[in-house]
């Protein structure tokens, strides 16, 4: 029993160690300037945030749906429809939305990236990279790093609007408030931060996706059998990231 | 002159165990013997893809054995490389593949495409510039990765199976291509390959790797010959012997 609480131990550490020394490996290729390839970079922003676009709106579209349709019950029981707005607003910009989205996008990109990262590994194309006298770190995942937070922070404002527009057309149609008193209860109640602390989040939720899908990637042991597990490891990991961080910017920007 | 002076490799087991070896400029190098005997390992080492426990390697009278990566990617620079499985980038056409080398080494694009465009021709791949390496068959993304190791024309190439799950019609092939490059810009040329009769053929000298230990080192038209039995056995294939 202890062995294996050991073994288990040994291992979180090991891979949380792994994806700090890649941390600090993308920050020294970004120094002193940042410099990466261009077209890596364009390539993944569209990939990575262009063709993620429809899901993740539909995602926050009917998240903010749900979320006016369930609060719709308490809302008429209390009469509270001038908080309605405001309730979908505040959990949305500052929890649901950028959660959602994050969750989203690590089962649709991040995935992704560990398996393309892990395929390239084990098919020796990081290898050939090297014998091309390439970096790597530098070349394939400095632009995946960028691009994965820069694509992750526009949709979550994108998904935010997406969230906030479903919730007053459900709120209207369902609930019965009317779409004036859902705006006026928004934009009177929210503040400017309220939207901010969500934004700052998915920031950091990109940079968790992003290397915890790179550092699994470039770590595949064991064949086609080994991307299957690398690909596992980095949803579930991303997930558990996503969640502590959370907590930890939400007890610092309290 | 590549240089490997008592060279050893371990991971749980020993890959490689002392190994001398002197190649010489300009030389074609055969590296033959049975699987998982330490050949891959000492392409990498000798790419400066991987480093040794033990002993040096010199390429050009310099040391490389304790550069580092800034250090040891000058050297790459220098030296073109095959993988057993190609390596061709999978995200990018075939002229990309092969114009990429030019392109990372400052070649401007149009000259790096007009290049690659050469040497695909050469490879006998016109008109599969824009396709996608998932497109081809073995045989042909065997010359795409032949096409990129040399087109920057390295002062040392390095062939690491190739003609690996190739009919005997395209070894052919892919052996004529080695010896025109060759001819060509008498590049430092080291093959690896579980075809013993075509290397022999096409390398006039050959070292042979059992266990991670250097068993021969020498002429490929004596190695039947040799004295060492695991040699002979491997060489002509038999079923009687140690191995």
């Amino acid at each position: 029993m202890i062995a294996r609480v050991g073994d288990v131990v040994i291992g979180v550490t090991r891979e949380v160690g792994g994806i700090g020394v890649l941390m600090l490996q993308v920050l020294r290729a970004l120094l002193p300037w940042p410099s990466m390839d261009a077209r890596e970079l364009w390539r993944n922003l569209y990939r990575m945030g262009v063709k993620s676009l429809p899901i993740i709106l539909a995602t926050a579209f009917f998240s903010g749906a749900i979320l006016v349709v369930q609060s719709g019950i308490f809302v008429r029981r209390f009469g509270a429809e001038g908080l309605l707005g405001w309730a979908t607003g505040y959990s949305t910009f500052r929890e649901i939305g950028p959660i959602l989205i994050a969750l989203m996008f690590s089962g649709r990109v991040g995935s992704n990236n560990t398996a393309e990262l892990g395929t390239m590994t084990i098919t020796e194309q990081i290898d050939g990279l090297r014998a091309l006298a390439i970096d790597p770190i530098r070349y394939l995942i400095v632009p995946r790093v960028t691009a994965m937070m820069v694509m992750l922070f526009a949709l979550t404002v994108f998904g935010d609007f997406v969230a906030i527009l479903g919730g007053a057309l459900l709120g209207q149609v369902v609930v019965g408030v009317d779409t004036s008193v859902f705006w006026h209860s928004l934009f009177s109640n929210l503040g400017t931060w309220d939207l901010v602390h969500g934004l700052v989040k998915s920031v950091f939720f990109g940079l968790v996706i992003s290397l915890t899908s790179c550092y699994f990637g470039i770590s595949v042991r064991g064949g086609a059998v080994g991307v299957g597990r690398a690909v596992n490891a980095s949803v579930v990991a991303s997930a558990i990231g996503i969640m502590v961080t959370d907590c930890l910017l939400t007890l610092l920007m309290k | 002159m590549i240089r490997f002076s008592r060279v050893s490799k371990a991971f749980r087991d020993p890959l490689l165990v002392d190994v001398d070896l002197d190649i010489e400029s300009g030389a074609i190098w055969g590296l033959i013997g049975p699987g998982a005997g330490g050949k891959s390992v000492l392409l990498k080492i000798a790419a400066g893809l991987m480093r040794p426990d033990a002993g040096r390697v010199e390429i050009a009278g310099r040391d490389i054995t304790g550069d580092d990566e800034t250090a040891l990617a000058q050297t790459r620079e220098r030296i073109g490389m095959l993988f057993q499985n190609n390596a061709l980038f999978d995200f990018m056409t075939v002229l990309d593949n092969v114009a990429f080398p030019l392109r990372r080494r400052g070649v401007a694009d149009d000259e790096a495409e007009a290049r690659a465009e050469k040497r695909l021709r050469a490879v006998g791949l016109a008109g599969s510039e824009h396709k996608m390496p998932s497109e081809l068959s073995g045989g042909m993304q065997k010359r795409v990765g032949l096409a990129r190791a040399s087109v920057a024309d390295p002062e040392v190439v390095i062939y690491d199976e190739p003609t690996a799950g190739l009919d005997p019609v395209t070894t052919s092939k892919i052996y004529d291509l080695l010896r025109e490059d060759h001819e060509a810009s008498k590049p430092t040329t080291i093959v690896v390959s579980s075809d013993v009769d075509a290397l022999l053929s096409f390398a006039p000298r050959v070292a042979l790797l059992e266990g991670g230990v250097l068993r021969y080192d020498g002429d490929a038209a004596a190695i039947a010959e040799s004295d060492d039995a695991v040699v002979r056995q491997f060489v002509t294939g038999s079923l009687e012997g140690p191995l």
